[in-house]
This record gives structure tokens, C-alpha cells and sequence, in this order.
């Protein structure tokens, strides 16, 4: 069986775009566009990995580590994703259990080898 | 202005007031421009972050046609595509420029200093330009600096300047030139690290040596100028230098190259 990424991420262009990238890599994907629908689909499915923008419509995307985290839902590997380049926010995604957090966009080569990393 | 009345008792008193009331205008408008540079900083901010995200899905999208993982592409294709991704790239690396401006600007910015070789740093950045360096048939080459105690300050920022001023130099720098990076010392105890990037590209008029470390500020800021850019670098690299309590200046003059140097103390500053 495949293993599962779990995509969260408010924009359309950009869950679009993994989607095809992690289907043609192999992986299951499902996809979540708001930390409340992300909350919903990791606790009702197992997650391999989640792939998670920080900055959601409805919240922080460190919101979603903490209630899978309290649900016992947690991903195997959470790799974060942001468009802030600074080490407050790197700083702020390791302390909430991220594995990884990736500059905005990541070579998918590099996207591909983390997720296989994590996966081993 | 006109000049007090002497004969008037009255006069220093309503001086003053037409002063007080001036200083007030000028402290008015102080604030407005303060208050309108602070909204250009934000916008400038949330502009260059939601732009990242349209373009992370169309570099996404052409890596993932690139690598043919949608089906082969015939070598036209390919190259075509690759277009994309390295269009994409560099509008990329000019977002990432207007950000660390703007955090400049906003004194966001701030250092993770360590202790490092310097040589090694300069190398690192060498090697990352050598490809685009060689597509115009330019050497960069290190000159000396194999004996120098180690830095100590913040390695991503060095990184950041070195890579500006040794990008401006392949940018600058017509076929078949040299690009340098020397080192020596200054001070009484020989205690300032002085580095050089030289190269032998068109150089710059006296008149512009401060312009240029303007932000927004380009010698050439005609539409039609060939080398396009945020015009933010060396006003970057001036400010990150500057954290680390150094200086960077030109010397150059049009048609005989070009040399830009900044110094680092080589002591620990805190």
C-alpha cells in the first residue's frame, strides 16, 4: 500500500500542482484547504506525511500539529511549508514538531527526497 | 523669512511663536512620511510574500513537465520548459531581494553570528557562480586569504553580500573578464579583515559611488537598460555590513573595472 500525504494549503494553484507531483511520484494524496478541514481529514484517515502552509485562512497551520497531537493522530513526519524566510518562523515550526520546513517553492526533487526520507 | 523688527519689544516673542509653530509643521509632517514609509514596508512585505505562492505553483508545475514525469518531452520541449523554471527562479531570487530589504528596512533583521573561515565561505559563494560566470567565459579566482584567523559573524548574511557583489561582477563584467576576491588587513592591530571583489567589467562613473548603495537607485534606470533589477542589492549588502559594525565602498572609474570592498573586525564584537 501507498503511503499518504495529507496536503494542507489554502491555495488552489499550489494543492493542484502537488497533487499531480505526489500522484505521479506514487503516493496517496488527500488534500485540506483550512486548519478545521485539516483537523478532519487527519483524524478520520491515517497521514504518512502532511505537507503544511503556516499561514491558513482560519488559523495557524501549527494548530493542526497540536490537535492531531491531542487526538493521537500525528503524521509520521509534518514538513512544513512557508513563505517566510526568517528563523522566527523556522524557530516556531520545529518547536511545534515540524520535521523539516521548506522555503516556498521547494524543488520538487528536494520535496520528493525529504518525504522519501522521512518515509524510511 | 523676513528679519525681526528690532524697534518692536514685542518681536522675539512672536518670533518664537512663528518657530514653535514651524517646528510643529515639520514634526507633523515628520510623522505622515514616517507613517506612509511604515505602510510601503507592509505593503511591500504582503505583496512579496503572496506572490511566492502563484509562482511556487507554476515552477512546480514546469519541474513536474521538466523531469517528464507527465510523459517525455523532446529536447525543445525541454528547454522551452526549463525556461519556465529559470524565468520563475529569478523572479523568485528578486522577491527574496525585496524581502530582505524590507525587513532591512523595518530593522527585522538580525544576526546569528558564529565562528567560521572565511575562505571557505568565499568559496562556497565561488562555486555557486561558477556556472553563470562561465557561460560568459569569466574566471573568479581567490587570490590569497589561505592564512586569516576566522570571522565571527553571521555566515547566511556574509553569504548574502558576497553573493551580490560577486553577481553584480558577472552581471557587469563583459566576456572573457576576471573577477577577484582578495583579502588583506587593516587597523592597529591588524585586527579588521578587509575583502576585495574586483573585476574588470565596465565600471562606474566617481559621480555615482553613493548612488549606487541607494536603495532603488540604478546608474541606468532607463526602461530600455540592458542589466534589469529591484535595484536593492548593494543597498542590502550596505546594511547588512554596516550590522556587523563595518564598511563597504567602490573604487572605480568608467572603462577600468570596478572594486568593492567591505571589512569585518576580526575580533568577536558583540
Amino acid at each position: 500500500m501507498s503511503a499518504r500525504i495529507l496536503i494542507v494549503e489554502d491555495s488552489p494553484l499550489v494543492t493542484e500542482a502537488f497533487s499531480i507531483l505526489f500522484t505521479e511520484a506514487g503516493y496517496e494524496v488527500d488534500t485540506a484547504a483550512t486548519v478545521a478541514e485539516a483537523i478532519e481529514r487527519g483524524t478520520s484517515e491515517v497521514v504518512d506525511v502532511m505537507i503544511l502552509d503556516i499561514s491558513l485562512p482560519d488559523g495557524s497551520g501549527l494548530e493542526v500539529l497540536g490537535a492531531l497531537r491531542d487526538s493521537g493522530s500525528l503524521p509520521r513526519a509534518t514538513l512544513a511549508m512557508t513563505g517566510h524566510n526568517d528563523s522566527e518562523s523556522h524557530r516556531k515550526c520545529i518547536e511545534a514538531g515540524c520535521a523539516e520546513v521548506l522555503l516556498k517553492p521547494v524543488p520538487i526533487a528536494e520535496l520528493l527526497r525529504q518525504i522519501k526520507r522521512h518515509l524510511q | 523669512m523676513s528679519m525681526p523688527d528690532r524697534s518692536d519689544p514685542a518681536a522675539p516673542k512672536k518670533r518664537l511663536k512663528t518657530l514653535e509653530a514651524e517646528a510643529k509643521e515639520a514634526q507633523r509632517t515628520i510623522d505622515e512620511l514616517k507613517a506612509r514609509d511604515a505602510l510601503k514596508t507592509q505593503f511591500l512585505s504582503n505583496i512579496s510574500h503572496d506572490l511566492r505562492t502563484p509562482l511556487a505553483a507554476i515552477i512546480t508545475h514546469a519541474e513536474i513537465l521538466r523531469e517528464g514525469m507527465l510523459g517525455d518531452l523532446n529536447t525543445k520541449q525541454r528547454d522551452s520548459v526549463s525556461g519556465i523554471v529559470n524565468g520563475g527562479q529569478q523572479l523568485l531570487d528578486m522577491i527574496d531581494e525585496i524581502l530582505t530589504y524590507v525587513r532591512g528596512a523595518s530593522d527585522q533583521v538580525t544576526l546569528a553570528r558564529t565562528t567560521f573561515s572565511i575562505t571557505e565561505v568565499v568559496d562556497q559563494v565561488r562555486l555557486l557562480n561558477q556556472a553563470l560566470a562561465a557561460k560568459k567565459g569569466l574566471t573568479i579566482e581567490r587570490l590569497n586569504g589561505e592564512d586569516l584567523p576566522p570571522v565571527h559573524a553571521d555566515r547566511d548574511k556574509l553569504k548574502h553580500v558576497l553573493g551580490n557583489l560577486i553577481g553584480n561582477a558577472i552581471k557587469f563584467t563583459p566576456e572573457g573578464g576576471r573577477i577577484w576576491i582578495r583579502f588583506s588587513r587593516r587597523g592597529r592591530n591588524a585586527d579588521e579583515l578587509v575583502v576585495e571583489v574586483g573585476d574588470t567589467g565596465r565600471g562606474i562613473s566617481r559621480g555615482n559611488h553613493e548612488l549606487i548603495f541607494r536603495e532603488f537607485a540604478q546608474v541606468d534606470a532607463s526602461p530600455s537598460r540592458p542589466h534589469h533589477g529591484t535595484g536593492l542589492g548593494l543597498a542590502i549588502a550596505r546594511k547588512l555590513v554596516e550590522l556587523h559594525y563595518g564598511t563597504i565602498w567602490v573604487e572605480s572609474e568608467l572603462g577600468k573595472g570596478s572594486r568593492f570592498f567591505f571589512t569585518l573586525p576580526l575580533t568577536a564584537t558583540t
